[in-house]
């Protein structure tokens, strides 16, 4: 459920904690980790490859897989449902387009304005300060999912199409684990599928929020969002107004701590929203998304109705011996905007790189520390976004009276430049300290009016 | 001061569904408001079918409509024009009445928090709370609070400085130049501003443990690190 227009900057210049270190997140491929290349881990036996199992097909799969079979990794890929249209806001940076060398014609619509909108319905127009080459990419999960897949087995991945089960752990320290899943076969006609096992060194979890691999290794829970969406197909004149416009509505009827959107798709609009702390009132906060843009949607027809857990945390462990976990799976889902695409792909990649470079190619055994590198390395790089994020939430999504500073804020072009910047590109760039020093100085302005007001609207009764 | 002239309230059936103002009004800084007093459902929603389980189906084609909720009397005052209020209706006696603006502000925030509306583009609001002046803000709303916290100083100080004189004998001036006392000045200072009401001290030590919870929760994987 990717988004954006968070105050980044706001929050940067305001309560940017002391320990936080705001490197620019750019490059940092392991370069350093390939000289430590796991000497010490021995050779595998009569010059056999390291073998991986990749559970899941999603962005975080399908960048895993292709990378480590690009490494010399003998790879398998392991996705339950090949033509799957996993239920998500379908939007993606600018940085993923150019990092994961995406074709354009994977992106359905391209967008360049977004609308913010308050509980009292005060509307901000960003995407003012977008140069013409930026936008939000918005694609079709089934789309993505089967073309990154499809470049993995290009680069030599194994693509099965199975339900994965459970695994046993190996006894010896090198020894391999036994994946168990259930295979589908269209052509041996068995309905349920048949069971199979296969041996691996080394298994990486990418089956999204509700992994299997997460709890067979043990990896803990961690509170979730639910995500509801209704693709609603609206009429072509009511479309056009979506043409490159998204919509952000905040409010305690539309959610009490995340937000309800409209997002455009292909040809329909996705109406949603989402909570953690109130999930059994989801329907009744839909209902609210759906009164606030009545206007624009009326006339439409719900064509399909999905929800889906999302992480709003990493969970505790996300790493067991050789087996480890990217994507939802490990819980790299950022708060405020709950953006989980790019860290999906990306957390695959690093850890398909990690593993590449801790095997040298795929000629030695890998180790935990290794994968712990990866942990360390994708830590370290976007901690600070994660950060900032999670600050943006507690400060703007805790009331309606913050929610209305938010959305003020959001006029603001240094705001709006800022927040671009960091999620077009996923870099804190430091700005004009003098700029910061004004921002902050307007936020807290904002803020105090808005709890102000509030006060106020305590005392006046209708 | 100018009435408002907006024709009705919101229907009191929509009242009771929202929450009752003054237990949200107190969410102090924690991240998650509490769970409010509870709301039913809307009369008008359709009973909803069961939410399909993730792990099973992602989601499924709608087959049931439901029915339309009853249209809400939508927000209306005479000084509401075109998205935003309009200052000259505001006059009083050549300048404008910020107070009434701010008033005007907050019952429609109040009705819009009662009776959510639905947008349109050609209705936008634009109004930003910012072309009210500052000073208008620091009139109504700081200085009665100014007032009340000086005061409490005012009574703190006079008090501290009495007892201190009567069990050390050290008069006032003499008390200004110990380190210490400077020490207890400033955190008599430090908590009129920030300890208003008992419930405040919880908030300091919640906000505490809140700024840190994010940051565990990402470190919680390095914490079994096997050590080689």
């Amino acid at each position: 459920m990717a988004s954006l227009s968070s105050s980044a900057a706001a929050a940067r210049a305001t309560f940017m904690p002391s320990s936080c270190q705001s490197r620019p997140a750019g490059g940092g491929r392991m370069a350093r980790l390939v000289t430590r290349a796991a000497a010490s881990s021995p050779k595998l036996p009569s010059g056999r490859r390291l073998r991986v199992a990749v559970v899941g097909g999603g962005p975080a799969g399908g960048a895993a897989a292709e990378a480590l079979a690009k490494g010399g990794v003998e790879t398998v890929l392991i996705e339950r449902k090949l033509d799957n249209c996993k239920p998500c806001g379908g939007a993606i940076p600018l940085c993923m387009v150019s990092e994961f060398d995406l074709p354009l014609d994977l992106i359905d619509r391209k967008v360049r304005k977004m609308k913010m909108i308050s509980p009292s319905n005060v509307a901000v127009d960003i995407g003012g300060t977008l140069a013409p080459h930026e936008y939000i990419g918005m694609i079709r999960r089934e789309v993505l999912d089967a073309y990154l897949r499809s470049r993995a087995e290009g680069a030599g991945a194994e693509v099965v199409n199975g339900l994965f089960l459970r695994y046993e752990a190996p006894k010896e320290p090198n020894g391999s684990y036994l994946v168990h899943y259930n295979h589908y076969d269209s052509s041996s006609g068995k309905a349920g599928g048949e069971k199979r096992t296969f041996e691996v060194d080394a298994i990486v979890g990418a089956d999204g929020a509700n992994s299997r691999v997460a709890k067979e290794m043990g990896a803990g829970d961690y509170e979730y969002a639910i995500a509801f969406q209704e693709r609603v197909k609206i009429p072509d004149d009511k479309m056009k107004y979506y043409e490159e416009r998204a919509e952000m509505y905040v409010g305690d009827d539309v959610s009490p701590d995340f937000y309800g959107w409209v997002f455009p798709k292909c040809d329909h609009v996705a109406v949603g929203t989402g909570t953690v702390t109130h999930k059994p009132d989801i329907k009744k906060f839909q209902a609210a998304t759906r009164l606030r843009a009545k206007d624009r949607i009326e006339g439409g027809k719900i064509i399909r109705v999905e929800a889906h857990p999302i992480p709003e945390h990493p969970r505790p462990k996300r790493v067991a011996g050789r087996v480890t976990l990217v994507g939802d799976a490990a819980g790299y889902v950022t708060k405020c905007s709950g953006e989980g695409i790019y860290f999906a792909a990306k957390s695959g990649l690093m850890c398909a790189e990690a593993i590449v470079a801790g095997s040298a190619n795929g000629t030695r055994m890998v180790e935990e520390s290794d994968l712990r590198k990866y942990l360390a390395e994708f830590d370290r790089l976007y901690w600070p976004t994660y950060k900032v994020l999670d600050v943006l939430q507690k400060v703007f999504y805790r009331s309606n009276a913050a929610r209305e500073a938010f959305v003020e804020m959001c006029a603001d072009d240094y705001v709006q430049k800022m927040t671009f910047d960091s999620y077009l590109y996923k870099r804190v760039v430091p700005g004009n300290p003098l700029d910061d020093i004004k921002l902050a100085v307007n936020t807290i302005g904002s803020l105090v009016r808005a709890t102000a007001l509030r006060r106020e609207m305590e005392k006046v009764s209708l | 001061m100018a009435m408002a002239t907006s024709t009705f309230s919101p229907p009191a059936s929509q009242l009771a569904l929202r929450r009752q103002p003054g237990a949200a009004g107190r969410y102090h800084l924690l991240s998650f408001p509490r769970l409010r007093a509870a709301a039913e459902e809307a009369p008008v929603e359709a009973p909803s079918k069961p939410l399909p389980s993730p792990a099973a189906s992602n989601g499924a084609a709608v087959k049931a409509k439901e029915p339309e909720p009853t249209p809400l009397p939508r927000f209306r005052d005479s000084r509401w024009v075109n998205g935003t209020w309009d200052l000259k209706q505001f006059d009083k006696s050549g300048a404008v009445d910020w107070d009434a603006v701010i008033d005007a502000e907050a019952r429609r925030r109040k009705w819009l928090e009662d009776c959510p509306e639905a947008t349109s583009p050609d209705e936008a609001v634009v109004f930003d709370t910012s072309i009210i002046p500052w000073w208008a803000w620091m009139k109504r709303f700081h200085l009665p609070e100014a007032e009340k916290l000086n005061g409490r100083a005012a009574m703190i100080g006079f008090f501290m400085a009495y007892f201190v004189d009567s069990l050390t004998g050290v008069g006032l001036v003499d008390q200004m130049g110990n380190f210490f006392c400077k020490t207890l000045l400033f955190v008599a200072v430090a908590g009129v501003l920030l300890v208003r009401k008992n419930e405040d001290i919880e908030t300091v030590k919640k906000l505490i443990d809140e700024t840190t919870f994010y940051d565990k929760q990402w470190q919680a994987t390095w914490q079994d690190e096997p050590k080689n």
